[in-house]
């Protein structure tokens, strides 16, 4: 049987904290079954966060050899025989403050989704043609993949990363209330759109998949192109 | 009307909607959870949400609804409360599309609707293949809007520890802990209400999620709150052994037409099309689940002698697979390796849902004044059985119903200081206690979990028998002598102390009742009677579990 090295970068107080394992037995496993078999084999608890286990929650959310991946839709066996010589490095995602191991405080996405304003107002406007995209932007699970590979989000400045655009998307198209749309628009300028130098990558790592792309180009569309377009028909 | 000072615990489908409702009429509400509601076991529903909405032509009615559920529910639900879930169906979707969930739309553009088990028209209303996440990200986004009027307050990683009583044993608070700093904090209330969600780790890791670990549930017992026909689990016909868990593989693959077989002499037998010509593969939830077990166990015509059938979903087109169960799909390819276009899935019935908990009213009144109790963790509408697709309808009504009782309730106002004080310490004592004598000498809590869980599944399965019963409750007695070791831990401590206890009021019930009904099969009972239409009601007193049979539709009387 294969031997598989684990080691586990975090942070405690402050400090860099690294836990070394080892792991034989079967490996067509996701990292999070993983976990937990090191934490039994080895009567440990390194601390992580899960809770449906089949790509649904979006609470596994890691650093696994670097990439920013749902721990329980990711195998072992693909990720790291042929790719990574048998080592495995599980860190927490490093945009966040870590709360415990791998558990990390998320809860500036919520803060920034408030602070944007990120209900509707009136009742939501459905217009059939748009409910498969609206449905596809509803998946997003707040796991901080995209917000974590992104080379504008620092989660300091104005800039609120592509959840604005794929929240705002939906909501614009469903809002009635045209101060309510005015504003929406003002802050997709201010919180994504002057901050956001396409690196696409979002689209890329999203685990649900959601076309981040299409969701950010209507909203800069509805928020500063059109605006644009009026002008120039009104110089003509 | 006076403003109230409610405590949720709990963020799921239930606590998110009695929060918005409670907010929406300016109650404060503070609303915990041990983690982001996103991480609830609410968006692995899949399936759809039920309601009369007649939108199919099938002369579809709210009484044809109330009759199914109550058919379904093998007559032990609460009546009273059914009629309501029943008459208010078609109004919550009519919230939920108005408040921006996208429902998948009929050609008409009408909210379309399903085949679903147990009910023979076209009544389950969905969103693609995850209702519930769609659900669930319109009730959250409109919760923000009162998170950021300061009306609702959010705890994320915290997790209950006990109630607080006053001396007329009336609710006046709950004390609770931050399961990674330790913190131990007490919250006055004027009402508490718990949403919780199902039992799942007394039975291990069974097809939902992790977080729903029945913790509250146990420690309320502990507190002499009477809980619930605890007998009735719901077996889901059709789940799968991954390496990860048990996962489900959703009744829509059965709605949408999907077909079970096994191989009897060389050929494929349709066993529950030969059974049941009307509905076949989608009977009430119990009946296809017994009938698989049959097969399997009594027939000895599991798939290559395993406890397996197979559910062929390959014939359907291929379109209707990969969009519309595209999580039956995802689910196949990713933990199965299997393309179930192509090959059929092996099944067979797995843990699901629980009928049972804690013990409410039509008006989610528990037995304790001020505390409200919904979703999966409240047991009254389904009974002996839930049909597919009235779960994500009784979490969301529960939510409406108890912020409605909520709002209607008078204050009293009290000086609660001490009582509050008292308790905080109690808690603080006890986790001192812990803190001063842990060794990692002691048997580890992932050894214990795992025992509780093998004497759990092994006595309460799809058949029971009292021998079996009693020899489990004999285990569970030397289970609770152990010393444990929580690896630094005082909340798996805490837990896995108060599942043991929770799991011999599992026994008790089953023991006591003496029939077989829906989900709950004697092996010595096995015919139904009439003498057990009732609910199974079970309370600690003095050390001592208590059952009796109450009359399904008994008020609380506060």
């Amino acid at each position: 049987m294969e031997t598989l090295k684990i080691t586990i970068l975090t942070q405690e107080n402050g400090e860099e904290v690294i836990k070394e394992y080892e792991y034989t037995g079967n490996l067509n496993i996701p990292v999070t079954t993983l976990l937990e078999k090191v934490n039994h084999g080895n009567n440990t608890k390194i601390h992580y966060s899960s809770s449906c286990l089949q790509g649904l929650c979006g609470s596994c959310a890691m650093l696994i050899n670097g990439w920013p991946k749902l721990a329980c839709k990711t195998f072992v066996n693909e990720e790291v025989m042929t790719k990574y010589f048998h080592k495995i490095t599980i860190e927490p995602l490093s945009k966040f403050p870590v709360i415990k191991d791998l558990i990390i405080d998320r809860s500036k996405i919520y803060e920034n989704m408030k602070e944007a304003q990120q209900w509707l107002d009136e009742k939501a406007k459905i217009n059939p043609e748009h409910i498969p995209f609206e449905y596809e932007v509803s998946q997003c699970l707040m796991c901080g993949c995209c917000l974590e590979s992104c080379p504008n989000y620092n989660g300091e400045d104005n800039f609120m990363g592509v959840v604005l655009p794929v929240s705002s998307s939906k909501i614009t198209a469903q809002e009635t209330s045209d101060e309510k749309l005015k504003l929406h628009k003002q802050i997709h300028k201010k919180h994504f759109y002057n901050g956001c130098v396409k690196s696409l990558v979002c689209q890329d790592v999203c685990p649900m998949e959601i076309p981040t792309q299409r969701a950010i180009s209507q909203m800069n569309y509805k928020s500063v192109w059109h605006l644009f377009h009026l002008f120039n028909r009104q110089e003509k | 009307m006076d403003t109230k000072n409610v405590l949720v615990i709990g963020a799921g489908l239930s606590g998110l909607t009695c929060s918005v409702k409670l907010a929406e009429n300016g109650n404060n509400v503070r609303l915990f959870s041990p983690s982001p509601s996103e991480r609830s076991q609410s968006v692995m529903a899949m399936g759809g949400i039920n309601a009369a909405l007649n939108n199919k032509g099938q002369d579809d009615s709210t009484s044809q609804h109330y009759t199914d559920t109550i058919n379904g529910g093998q007559e032990i639900n609460n009546h009273k409360a059914v009629k309501k879930l029943t008459d208010d169906a078609p109004e919550i979707i009519e919230w939920l599309d108005s408040i921006g969930t996208s429902f998948t739309r009929d050609e008409n553009g009408n909210i379309d609707q399903r085949y679903f088990g147990g009910q023979k028209k076209q009544r389950t209303a969905y969103a693609g293949a995850r209702t519930g996440k769609q659900v669930l990200t319109a009730i959250n986004t409109m919760l923000r809007k009162y998170e950021h009027e300061n009306l609702v307050k959010r705890y994320i990683g915290w997790r209950f520890l006990s109630l607080i009583l006053n001396d007329m044993s009336e609710c006046v608070g709950a004390v609770l802990i931050n399961e990674f700093t330790e913190e131990i904090q007490s919250f006055e209330a004027d009402c508490v209400v718990i949403a919780t969600g199902g039992m799942n780790k007394v039975f291990g890791k069974i097809s939902g999620s992790l977080q729903n670990d029945a913790g509250t549930t146990a420690r309320l017992l502990q507190q002499e709150i009477q809980l619930a026909n605890l007998e009735m689990i719901q077996f889901h016909p059709t789940t799968i052994k991954t390496p990860v868990k048990s996962m489900l593989i959703t009744e829509a693959a059965r709605g949408e037409g999907g077909r079970l077989y096994t191989i009897k002499d060389g050929e494929k037998w349709y066993f529950m099309e030969e059974w049941y010509p009307e509905l076949g593969a989608l009977m009430p939830r119990d009946v296809v689940s017994r009938s698989i077990y049959k097969v399997c166990n009594q027939l000895n015509l599991g798939i290559n002698g395993e406890n397996i059938v197979y559910l062929d979903v390959s014939f359907l087109p291929e379109e209707t697979v990969k969009v519309k169960l595209d999580e039956v799909y995802e689910v196949c390819t990713q933990y199965l390796n299997l393309d179930p276009t192509v090959d059929p899935i092996p099944v067979y019935p797995g843990i699901h849902y629980f009928m049972g908990g804690i013990l409410t009213d039509d008006a989610h009144k528990t037995s304790i004044k001020n505390l409200y109790a919904i979703g999966e963790c409240s047991a009254q509408y389904h009974g002996a059985n839930r049909l597919g697709g009235n779960s994500l309808l009784g979490a969301i009504h529960g939510g409406y119903i108890a912020a409605e009782e909520i709002n209607r309730q008078t204050v009293t106002s009290s000086n609660n200081n001490e009582i509050i004080r008292k308790e905080l310490e109690k808690q603080m004592e006890k986790y001192a206690q812990w803190k001063d004598n842990q060794t990692s000498e002691y048997t580890s809590s992932y050894t214990v979990e795992e025992e509780l869980a093998s004497i759990m599944n092994n006595a309460m399965g799809i058949y029971r028998d009292e021998e079996t019963l009693r020899e489990a409750m004999g285990q569970l007695e030397q289970l609770e002598n152990e010393k444990i070791y929580s690896h630094e831990s005082y909340y798996e401590y805490v837990l896995i102390k108060s599942l043991i206890h929770l799991s011999k009021a599992f026994l008790i019930s089953a023991i006591n009742r003496k029939e077989s009904r829906g989900a709950h099969q004697r092996i010595e009972y096995p015919e139904k009677s009439d003498k057990y239409r009732k609910t199974t009601v079970i309370q600690e007193k003095n050390n001592e579990m208590i059952v009796s049979f109450n009359d399904t539709d008994e008020k609380m009387g506060w």
